[in-house]
């Protein structure tokens, strides 16, 4: 499997792109266009694990969709080409990367991550109509016309695992939150947490900061421990596996609730299964049966996770399916608009009241916090380990709570230096 | 033809070569160009501060002090790149004379490490106040100028403005390099003792060459900044100072075209290797293994080694890589 | 209170591994006067070598912890024998190969390795052991302390009682008149890098279960090893071994009571006081060229 990866690497590097087409036959059908579309994302660094398992998945997709003799938008057949660079996530490297995609490869949309990534592109997404997605809604402005973020509604989803933990577990009633002190993910999620542990009741006891220099988490455990905290929060770490360690040793017994639990399996195997069990965070398996209901639009998620982890079993993280939903979101505007082009396709996705959200029905939201309304949000699973294995316990609304709740959260943004309209 | 106008019609045809190179190139290519035109900028102010004979760690953290100067006055005061530049220079070149104090108490190897960890303190700090330097998201929506029709969003006038900006820099650092003070701070290096015995006083003119070096590269910092519209408390990390480094190590720094030369062999080598991405740092790092191993000098020895050794001249460069 | 006990117990512990490293690389310059830049690479290796030997193909954690030592052993001595010696008489030409040796070390970590995630070790030694009711250690972490205590308390037998011991102090303290008593200054050096990099690389391997293993885990090693090297005094085994405990419960209590990225820039800026006031630092005997 490793072999696998290496030589993705490497075929990026050729040409320093990698297209969704490899390893299929290039002959087009009769007739049929292609339609390329960028991903400027980290698949090196830290941030790798953020960026590379999300162009996994877009080769996925684009290639089933080819597979099956390609789409159909505006009269017009389509095959899907991916075109991705990496910036290891850093900002002069992206705005090289963006431009070379929109300016040299034409292509009709750019995926990215976000934060200072995504701010270091946004004026060359203006300037030449870009349409351009970032999985952070906060990195939207009320200058960023581009930019949509049509599938992860981080930080807001937050909300819903603490609405189920405060309904299910009702005698935790202190917190301590815990997170890495970056203000594009760390920050936002701990605003977000403090905000919806303030509205169903729960005291924060202590709110813990910490570098991307920490070697060693013993200290920072210890030190929010001390505090005797029912509930253990996450709130974005880019540390969740020493803390889980750190936790299990130091002899943890309330609950732990976290945004992201990349690669569990591997926590398990430093902690215990039953240790990890009842951790409760926001990220799906895509084999869960819980995804067959009815409203969730990723068509065959079972499929999807059995393909992903066949071709690269250990690289499934929160982003695998997020990329991808991207793109079949980007289809669908193109299918109503009729048309590839970034601006028809942008105003066809916004003009449509009740778009499809990933989970089921969406509205677009952010105008109150960022200044547009180019955030997609609609439901959300709560996802709880149970017996070693991440299952969706139930999906909540995040709009309905932000109707409710936008004041606090607005409030609590503001608190740790955030910025907001 | 004699020298003078021999300089005089190649550096008119350097120029013109200069003017022309954008229109050649691909668009990401034109970036690559201005981040090289700034590099070129952020090297030659790293010789003068190593005139002295003292190696610092903490040039690149200096051209991030010019950035976040540069953005903050942007973004907090609304101030054009035109007071900005001026200002950034002129701010870093005051944070590096408050260093000068405890900094330049210390020489050598204890230079090297002190200087290193006042740089990753001020990195630290950019991460952990996030007002105002925006943590480790840093900065972002710093414009370029528009002056008139010129839009220095785009690359090419950006590009002949860093030029002349960079240009100017350099014509700056060379008469202050064959000036009276120049020719102290290599006495400063070469016979510190002697300096000393008729009156030099070191420690005032290493911390001249410090400050110097740090105004110009702040200058390099505000341009990055103003053409990236974003700044990072990781740009300016080790690596990037482990950059500088190898530009001027490999371009040799006895001379003044030595580190400018390093910087643009390498940033050519560096985009020629591109196809074996996973491997880049460590070509780099066997490259920077063989230079020092087999030309200490840099690549500007290569010409007189070559005359050396095809016995056209004589003279070869007395002074090896340490003074003994 | 628990809490300050607690924390006591973790800083001690900290200190262990900060002074397996600090001690070859004030090893390493006090010999050789080179400051060996990629000495936090040699401990990314150490943890790199138990990642695949023992998590990847299941071979015996002692086994790989032996291996993991041979190795950077060997590499440390290849480092001295073609980058150091033909580079003794300019410390900086040896402080910028030892940066070029960082990153190479670091592309082969990422081939072996592959992008992607921070590697995780299980550890072998589960559970924990519970002091009077609320002092938690980690078996795995005692194991750890053990280790660096034997192995610190070996070199520090072999450094005052050995022959060999007493030339390799002699050289740190006079190079060219311990030359002059007949003492081979190449060997000495071998031996000392050999010492220090196996050091660096035990110290990865006992830090490999506890921490994120990636290829650029060595930076913060290394900010940690010039601290300690610089508060201890350059040149002073005994000052870094202090230093290192000393650092070590510094950082813990100011990571508990003011945040992590604090105490780094505390640390920094206690360096830099160091260099300033007694750049010889609290042991340190020798001065500054």
């Amino acid at each position: 499997m490793k072999i696998t990866r290496r030589k993705l690497i490497r075929a990026a590097a050729a040409g320093t792109a990698m297209t969704g087409t490899l390893g299929l036959p290039t002959a087009l059908f009769a007739g049929q266009k292609t339609v390329k579309l960028g991903m400027n994302i980290p698949m090196t660094g830290d941030y790798a694990p953020w960026g590379l398992p999300g162009l996994y998945g877009c080769q996925i997709v684009a290639n089933d969709l080819n597979a099956a003799g390609g789409v159909k938008i505006g009269g017009d057949n389509y095959k899907i080409e991916i075109v991705a660079y990496d910036h290891a996530y850093d900002t002069e490297k992206a705005v090289q990367g963006y431009k070379k995609l929109v300016l040299e490869d034409r292509v009709k949309m750019v995926m990215m991550l976000g934060g200072s990534t995504v701010a270091s592109v946004l004026p060359w997404a203006r300037r030449k109509k870009m349409l351009t997605t970032t999985l952070l809604p906060s990195d939207i402005t009320p200058k960023s016309d581009y930019l949509i973020a049509t599938c992860e509604s981080h930080p807001l989803y937050n909300v819903t695992g603490v609405e189920w933990l405060a309904e299910n577990h009702p005698e935790a009633k202190t917190a301590v939150i815990v997170t890495n002190n970056d203000a594009e993910y760390g920050l936002q999620s701990a605003a977000t947490y403090k905000a919806a542990f303030e509205v169903a009741g729960i005291k924060v006891v202590d709110v813990n900061l910490h570098g991307f220099d920490i070697t060693d988490f013993a200290p920072i455990v210890s030190s929010v421990l001390a505090k005797k905290p029912d509930i253990f929060c996450m709130a974005t770490s880019f540390y969740v596996t020493p803390l889980m360690e750190q936790l299990y040793h130091q002899g943890f017994k309330g609950k732990i609730i976290s945004c992201t639990l990349d690669y569990y399996n591997e926590i398990i195997a430093k902690t215990s299964k039953d240790f990890v069990n009842g951790t409760i965070f926001q990220f799906p398996d895509f084999d869960d049966p819980a995804l067959n209901q009815a409203g969730v639009s990723f068509p065959n998620p079972a499929d999807f996770d059995a393909k992903f982890r066949k071709a690269h079993p250990t690289d499934w993280s929160a982003v695998s399916w997020e990329y991808p939903a991207i793109l079949l979101n980007w289809l669908e505007g193109a299918k109503a608009a009729g048309s590839v082009e970034p601006t028809a396709v942008l105003s066809a996705l916004k003009s449509n009241k009740n778009p499809n959200f990933v989970f089921g029905e969406g509205e677009w939201w952010g105008k109150d916090l960022w200044g547009q309304d180019n955030a997609l949000v609609g439901r959300w699973p709560v996802v709880v380990v149970e017996d070693g294995k991440a299952r969706i316990q139930e999906y909540r609304s995040v709009s309905s709570w932000l109707d409710r709740n936008k004041a606090v959260l607005i409030r609590h943004m503001k608190d740790l230096g955030l910025r907001t309209v | 033809m004699n020298s003078n106008t021999q300089k005089i019609v190649g550096g008119s045809l350097l120029l013109a070569a200069l003017i022309a190179l954008p229109h050649f190139l691909k668009f990401h290519h034109q970036d690559l160009l201005i981040f090289l035109t700034i590099n070129v900028l952020a090297v030659s102010s790293y010789r003068i501060v190593t005139l002295t004979g003292e190696w610092s760690l903490i040039h690149a953290v200096m051209m991030g002090v010019g950035g976040y100067t540069a953005a903050l006055l942007f973004k907090y005061y609304e101030v054009g790149m035109w007071v900005t530049l001026p200002m950034a220079g002129i701010l870093t070149a005051a944070v590096a004379a408050l260093l000068c104090f405890p900094l330049f108490r210390t020489t050598q190897f204890y230079f090297l490490i002190g200087s290193f960890a006042a740089g990753e303190a001020i990195r630290l700090i950019w991460i952990q106040f996030v007002f105002p330097f925006g943590g480790t998201g840093g900065l972002s929506g710093v414009e370029p100028p528009m002056v008139g029709e010129i839009d220095f969003m785009e690359s090419i006038p950006y590009y002949y403005l860093a030029l002349s900006v960079v240009l100017l820099c350099l014509f700056i650092l060379y008469l202050i390099e064959n000036s009276r003070i120049g020719l102290t701070l290599h006495a400063v290096h070469w016979k510190a003792a002697l300096a000393e015995s008729v009156g030099v006083d070191t420690w005032r003119y290493r911390s001249l060459a410090f400050v110097i070096g740090s105004f110009f590269v702040g200058i390099a910092g505000a341009l990055k900044v103003h053409y990236l519209g974003t700044i990072t408390p990781n740009q300016f990390g080790v690596g990037f100072m482990v950059f500088i480094l190898i530009w001027v190590i490999v371009g040799g720094y006895n001379k003044f075209y030595g580190p400018i030369l390093g910087a643009v062999v390498l940033t050519l080598f560096d985009e020629s290797i591109r196809g074996f991405a996973e491997v880049r740092p460590a070509i780099y790092g066997a490259v920077l293994i063989l230079s020092i191993l087999f030309l200490p000098l840099g690549l500007e020895s290569i010409p007189s080694k070559f005359k050396a050794w095809s016995g056209i001249g004589k003279e070869r460069d007395p002074l090896s890589l340490t003074d003994k | 209170m628990e809490l300050i006990f607690q924390s006591l117990i973790n800083g001690l512990i900290q200190g262990g591994f900060f002074a397996l490293f600090a001690v070859g690389l004030v090893l390493i310059f006090g010999v050789m006067g080179v400051v060996n830049f990629a000495h936090g690479e040699l401990v990314m290796v150490g943890a790199y070598t138990v990642w695949l030997l023992h998590a990847q193909h299941g071979l015996s954690y002692f086994f790989a912890i032996g291996v993991a030592v041979v190795l950077v052993t060997l590499i440390g001595l290849f480092m001295e024998r073609f980058l150091f010696r033909p580079t003794q008489n300019d410390p900086l030409a040896g402080l910028i190969c030892s940066i070029g040796m960082l990153f190479i070390l670091q592309v082969v970590a990422t081939l072996v390795g592959g992008e992607g995630p921070s590697k995780q070790v299980p550890p072998p030694f589960h559970g924990t052991w519970v002091l009077f009711e609320y002092l938690r250690i980690p078996y795995q972490r005692i194991f750890s302390l053990l280790i660096s205590f034997f192995a610190l308390s070996t070199l520090w037998y072999f450094l005052t009682r050995s022959k060999l011991g007493w030339a390799l102090r002699a050289v740190s303290l006079d190079k060219e008149a311990s030359a002059l008593q007949g003492i081979n200054i190449n060997r000495i050096s071998m031996i000392a890098i050999g010492i220090g990099a196996s050091l660096a690389g035990l110290a990865g391997a006992l830090m490999a279960p506890l921490t994120n293993i990636n290829p650029h885990m060595g930076h913060n090693v290394i900010i940690t090893a010039f601290i300690v090297t610089i508060v201890g005094g350059v040149g002073s085994l005994s000052g870094a071994v202090l230093a290192a405990f000393l650092y070590a419960l510094f950082h813990t209590f100011v990571t508990v009571y003011f945040g992590g990225t604090i105490a780094t820039i505390c640390g920094l800026v206690l360096m830099v006081v160091v260099l300033i006031v007694k750049p010889t630092g609290i042991m340190g005997t020798r001065i500054s060229e």
